[in-house]
């Protein structure tokens, strides 16, 4: 394997040509935290952005930070936090799935795109790069959108780049809305309600007008007292239905009075606060009760995203039949899917239910075999799938990029 | 006209009486319009100083229709400009002398309300306040208000990318639509994404939002829609300085305040709103800043509290809390009625849009005084100054000569003060013809080109909406060439893979 580490982007853009010249495809890392999500790629050539590293500048009272891509992302977080502020799509540690604590870039965070808990509520990555510098496919840096909140001054390119898996640009330098952190937060807890009630009660919290910033159903199953962050809240004999609240504390306190009055046909609320609250939110985040290290380490998992009403229905036609298991986020409109492992990771089965309610679904940690045999990226309709070709096309003709690592077909 | 549009095809006019038979083979009785008078109203769009009939108008009713007439011009070479209410403000909707006009003005049915997934399905022809007036019912809304929400409409929003005063809080258009059915130049209709929070594969609603009407025509938009504040209170704060407005912006995002909406004006702004509307604007200031704060009442109250104590420290000369509904609309009142207060004022003005880091603002306005006494017009700036995006208004009179091209120059030379100062041509307004000739200075031609390749991806002819966002055209084959460049190879070890 050989591993070209760039320090600027004038390097990115030599290593780019020579391999445009070779025909010779690269993997684009950060800190490779993330290489085990996508198909399988046959790359022997990895461009690694770790060096490019540095934070360009972080304006507070303007609410951006504009950083080169290889920036470690706990260092950003730590550093927006110091000024209380947050990157409010509150983006998913993958570390504890994938076995692989403590790593990641902001470029990764970009090019997976995988937003936590309050996406139903701040949007998700996407909604916050306002800008970037990158190296398309011809060898070329270009820069797309801006330093600043607002913005239409042609196409919005960061769209594409935010969820595209490394398969367009590589980036070298964006630029990220942040956002004030919350003074605090309150979650109420509703105990022991199966999967259909629990959507239902998600369904009547996100429809208050209580500003809800997060909304979680896990079934019984998942509170292992082994799961940081959630043995304090359940046992495994009851399962917890979260929602959460945030903002300045008078408000929080109102809001949380208001909606436990209206959630109590659902059952007894109770209120958690700050640190109980945030570490529930993080467990919930970063899918811990399915984590590599725990009792479900070795099954496949898939991460659905449907209309959020028919979230518990999709779960439970997948967990019946096979014994799986499964946990909401977003209000059922995100499911986490942890299945016993079969050579397709049940795709059949995720992949029909998902459709038939408008959803899709993404194989997010499987074994190499399965990852050869599924698409673990949701096959589109035709037209969509060439359109998306001819897009990519737009940006790397060579299939220079993560050659392969979205689409099957395409696979070298 | 000052702006070059592409030059028309004479072939194509040639043959028109050919072209509007076979667009009434696809579209039935009054829905193609093809006589100078009936064209009328579709000569131009918000940008009103420039015009240009169509050579025909097309008002399809199905999306089949569109399909087939996309195809139609696709085929025989024709181009298409796609239009909704038009009320673009940056010439996105004018229309070419070779071109058929696509209205999509009936396309005005609310498709589906789903209120447990929380979206609105609509067609693009719906406009923008009757989503929200649809779901008030049951207290939601529909969050992007662009000033001119109650004409224009939710397929022309997605088109723009719209704004409006409560985006820095709740986002613009492209934050709030999950989806949509879209027709291609070749006839072909995709459905992207749903009702879900994301889609699968690239993010092609994203960049369809914004697009300004060049990858393809929106027949369905599926939006998502939220439940409205339980109340909202604002602020009139006035200072004499324009600088300490700008500082007591900065300390209430500081502060981690996000307010509903948070404008600014400058004295002859607020002089022309306050002798239109009488909303008890103080005359003696430079600035004032509106400020909404919404949510619970409790949060509302508090949060008036600590910003009414941010403008003292600031140094306010005048603050003033809306006590009830009708007050804040009253606040409200002069800002929302600056543009046609500023009509009342001056034969003519010109309305800009660029965006700057919050912090430039008085830079940014001082350039701006300099540009006014340079070439002797007055202006009038409103401001949307929690997120930097700038309206200064232009006062011209069109009827003497020289004084619009005077105007235009002026428009320009301060939104290339916007570039400098770190910011962007427009901020919601879009680039359309108005700002295309200055994209250069904002973006180089690499950038340029790179999106140009993308346009190709949905439109290798480039026969949709010719001659907007972009200043110079090139052919998609051109663009897709490799120039594989030799130089100076720095990893002299990457070709022995």
């Amino acid at each position: 394997m050989n591993n070209l580490k760039v320090t600027n982007a004038a390097e990115v853009e030599d290593v780019v040509r020579a391999a445009i010249a070779s025909e010779q495809p690269l993997d684009i890392i950060g800190h490779g935290s993330k290489r085990q999500i996508g198909q399988l790629t046959t790359t022997n050539a990895v461009l690694d952005l770790s060096a490019l590293n540095a934070v360009i500048s972080y304006e507070p009272n303007e609410l951006i930070i504009t950083v080169q891509a290889g920036a470690p992302l706990a260092d950003l977080l730590s550093l927006i936090d110091s000024k209380s502020q947050q990157f409010a799509f509150e983006p998913m540690d993958t570390g504890p799935l994938l076995g692989l604590p403590g790593r990641g870039t902001i470029g990764g965070m970009i090019a997976v795109g995988l937003a936590g808990p309050r996406r139903i509520r701040a949007g998700g990555v996407r909604d916050h790069l306002l800008g970037a510098h990158a190296v398309s496919g011809f060898g070329e840096s270009f820069k797309t959108g801006g330093k600043v909140v607002k913005n239409v001054t042609g196409y919005d390119l960061c769209k594409l780049l935010a969820g595209s898996w490394g398969t367009l640009a590589v980036m070298t330098e964006v630029t990220l809305k942040v956002m004030p952190r919350p003074e605090s937060e309150r979650s109420l807890v509703l105990r022991g309600l199966d999967d259909l009630k629990a959507n239902r009660a998600m369904t009547a919290a996100l429809g208050s007008p209580f500003d809800v910033s997060g909304a979680a159903h896990l079934p019984a199953s998942s509170l292992r007292p082994d799961v940081d962050g959630l043995s304090d809240i359940g046992s495994p004999r009851e399962a917890v239905t979260v929602i959460r609240l945030e903002g300045i504390t008078a408000s929080v306190t109102h809001r949380a009075a208001s909606l436990a009055k209206q959630l109590s046909p659902f059952g007894p609320v109770d209120i958690i606060a700050d640190d109980a609250s945030a570490r529930f939110w993080s467990a919930a985040r970063d899918v811990l009760p399915f984590a590599a290290n725990g009792p479900l380490g070795a099954w496949p998992v898939w991460r659905i995203v449907c209309p959020p009403v028919s979230g518990a229905a999709i779960g439970q036609a997948l967990t019946r039949p096979t014994g799986g298991e499964v946990i909401y986020d977003w209000g059922g409109g995100l499911i986490w899917a942890a299945l016993p492992p079969q050579p397709d990771a049940s795709a059949g089965l995720v992949r029909q239910q998902v459709e038939a309610a408008g959803g899709h679904a993404t194989l997010l940690r499987a074994w190499d075999e399965m990852r050869h045999a599924v698409d673990v990226f949701h096959p589109q309709p035709a037209g969509v799938a060439a359109l998306e070709e001819r897009v990519r096309v737009s940006f790397d003709p060579k299939s220079i990029f993560n050659r392969g690592r979205m689409r099957r077909s395409v696979a070298s | 006209m000052a702006i070059m549009m592409p030059e028309a095809d004479q072939a194509v006019l040639a043959r028109r009486d050919q072209i509007v038979a076979a667009l009434r083979a696809i579209v039935p009785g009054e829905g193609v319009i093809d006589s100078a008078a009936e064209m009328l109203p579709y000569e131009s769009d918000g940008l009103m100083a420039y015009r240009q009939p169509p050579m025909v108008v097309v008002l399809p009713e199905t999306t089949a229709q569109v399909a087939k007439v996309l195809k139609y011009c696709h085929e025989q070479g024709i181009k298409v400009v796609p239009r909704g209410s038009g009320t673009s403000l940056s010439g996105g909707a004018l229309p070419l002398a070779d071109g058929v006009l696509l209205g999509l003005g009936k396309f005005k049915r609310i498709r589906e309300i789903d209120f447990d997934n929380r979206v609105v399905v609509t067609e693009p022809g719906v406009t923008n306040l009757a989503i929200s007036q649809a779901v008030a019912h049951a207290g939601f809304y529909y969050a992007p208000d662009p000033s001119s929400q109650i004409a224009c409409s939710i397929g022309g929003n997605v088109a723009e990318n719209s704004g409006g005063v409560h985006c820095l809080k709740y986002g613009m258009t492209t934050n709030n639509v999950l989806g949509c059915e879209i027709v291609l130049i070749n006839g072909e209709v995709l459905r992207i994404g749903g009702k879900c929070a994301e889609n699968a594969g690239y993010d092609l609603m994203g960049l369809i939002t914004g697009s300004e009407g060049l990858l393809g025509v929106v027949t369905e938009v599926t939006v998502r829609i939220l439940q409205k504040p339980e109340t909202a209170r604002a602020l009139m704060v006035g200072f004499s300085e324009v600088e300490a407005a700008g500082e007591c912006v900065a300390r209430i995002i500081g502060a981690g305040i996000i307010p509903g909406g948070m404008e600014m004006m400058d004295k002859p702004a607020i002089h022309a709103a306050e002798a239109f509307v009488h909303a008890g604007y103080p005359l003696d200031v430079e600035a004032l800043l509106i400020i909404e704060l919404d949510g619970p009442g409790v949060e509302v109250d508090e949060l008036i509290g600590r910003v009414e104590a941010i403008a003292n420290g600031c140094g306010s000369t005048t603050c003033r809390i809306s006590t009830s509904e009708a007050e804040r609309n009253l606040f409200w009142a002069g800002r929302k009625a600056a543009f046609p207060a500023v009509g009342r004022i001056s034969p003519d003005y010109l309305c800009m849009d660029g965006t700057i880091p919050r912090g430039a603002l008085p830079k940014a306005l001082a350039r701006i005084r300099e540009l006014s006494e340079k070439y002797q017009l007055g202006c009038a700036n409103v401001f949307h100054a929690g997120d930097g995006n700038l309206h200064p208004l232009i006062l011209y009179d069109a009827n003497k000569p020289g004084e619009m091209e005077r105007a235009e120059a002026f428009g320009a030379d301060i939104l290339r003060c916007c570039v400098e100062l770190g910011g962007v041509l427009t901020g919601e307004h879009g680039v359309g013809i108005e700002k295309r000739d200055l994209m250069p200075d904002m973006f180089t031609e690499i950038d340029l080109n790179q999106q140009q390749r993308v346009k190709c991806a949905f439109d290798s002819q480039g026969l949709l909406n010719p001659g907007k966002v972009f200043p110079t055209l090139h052919r998609c084959a051109e663009l897709g060439r490799m120039h594989v460049h030799g130089g100076r190879l720095a990893f002299p070890d990457l070709p022995r893979f």
